[in-house]
């Protein structure tokens, strides 16, 4: 049966408590943190942080930062824009998948619970290994495939093909920035994530299934015409609700199936 | 060397036996089923509602009448159909020995195809003895 409890070993215990306000602070703020080390034959813990917010900037990647260069160094998470477009901090913030240098922390009313991206192998405290879903993207060949000749200058196309990418809000499937939230929040990810895809990896096969210039839409169908590959979103809209850009992963999955559909009838 | 290492790379594991190129049928059978029950299931509340308190013989009058029993048997057929399809991505969805789940996919197709004609001869026995 699928597993609806967490294994022995990755039960979350409480872990330690860490006030590192000052004596006059008035504007603090507590930060729960999911700890974990694959060194230690130990259970993962929350360690509690508690941090003077006129300390540290406005978003929770700020926090985070400020925990590891002034309490405690062994935090580890990723980073790397801070603007929200590398997609590196992705983890579960006050119970949804968002990008941490993108959620403010006054946003958060009550301590601000912090975890790794929901059911994925964790390498260490923040860090989800990634691996498979990063492979699962290798899968479908993100890449522009042609037959014809390559032209003498750039593959030309309308205005309104590019839109088809881009979006008129410039929230098309192109602006897809892989960090992975929609994916891991997933619950039919969760449970089938040998066979199905995830929203990320088929928002991003919709990318070139609808890019004119692509010539492969053909194998790129045949290859998602599986009942788990594809089959398997449920459309429980999870994806489109933590996608901290804004795209809409269920709609780029129900053009595909309304495709698959077209080319049957 | 433990015998459990794995060696097979993360892109072999996320190939796995590729597309089945099947699954269009399923999806699209579901919605159909789920469209025409849409106007069945309204008629047959109505019906039986609109049968409050009527005899076993006025029951059997109107079960016996042809419209009745097409729609009656229009009923079934889409709303075993429907939930055979359905069953199967619940059991899909959650149970991963995959003994278990060929003996539940299997079981329950034969189940409810044994039970959706028992149905039928029971509306056909109806519609040709009655009345």
């Amino acid at each position: 049966m699928a597993k609806f409890t967490l294994p022995k070993g990755s039960k979350v215990k409480k872990g330690k408590r860490v006030d590192a306000t000052h004596k006059d602070s008035t504007n603090t703020k507590s930060f729960k943190v999911y700890r974990w080390d694959p060194e230690d034959e130990t259970n993962p813990r929350l360690d509690e942080y508690v941090l003077d917010l006129d300390d540290c900037g406005p978003m929770v990647l700020d926090a985070l930062i400020h925990i590891k260069d002034n309490v405690d160094s062994s935090l580890t998470f990723r980073r790397s824009c801070r603007e929200g477009i590398c997609g590196s901090c992705a983890m579960n913030i006050d119970g949804r998948n968002t990008l941490a240098c993108l959620k403010p922390i006054n946003e958060v009313k009550s301590d601000v619970k912090i975890t790794p991206l929901p059911h994925m192998p964790v390498v260490k405290d923040l860090v989800p290994d990634l691996s498979h879903a990063y492979a699962q993207y290798e899968s479908i060949e993100p890449w522009m495939k042609t037959d014809s000749p390559a032209p003498t200058r750039e593959r030309l196309q309308s205005q309104t093909d590019a839109q088809m990418l881009n979006g008129n809000d410039g929230k098309g499937p192109a602006a897809c920035i892989l960090c992975f939230c929609c994916t891991t929040s997933c619950p039919s990810y969760w449970w089938n994530p040998e066979k199905f895809m995830g929203p990320a990896v088929l928002l991003n096969a919709w990318r070139w299934i609808t890019d004119t210039r692509d010539e492969a839409t053909d194998e790129r169908l045949d290859q998602l015409e599986d009942p788990f590959k594809l089959y398997r979103c449920h459309t429980i809209m999870n994806c489109t609700n933590s996608c901290p850009k804004d795209l809409n992963p269920a709609q780029s999955i129900s053009e595909i199936k309304k495709l698959m559909a077209e080319r049957h009838s | 060397m433990a015998d459990d290492q794995d060696f097979r790379s993360p892109l072999k594991k996320a190939k796995g036996l590729g597309a089945a190129h099947a699954g269009v049928h399923h999806w699209m059978a579901q919605r159909i089923t789920a469209l025409a029950l849409i106007p069945l299931v309204v008629w047959l509340v109505y019906s039986i509602v609109d049968l409050k308190g009527a005899s076993y013989a006025e029951f059997m009058a109107w079960t016996a009448s042809p419209i009745n029993a097409v729609l009656m048997i229009f009923f079934v057929i889409a709303s075993f159909y429907h939930g055979v399809l359905g069953a199967q991505v619940v059991v899909e969805d959650y149970i991963k020995c995959k003994c278990l789940k060929m003996t539940k996919l299997i079981a329950h197709k034969l189940f409810f195809t044994a039970l959706a004609i028992a149905t039928i001869f029971s509306i056909l026995k109806i519609a040709f003895t009655a009345g």
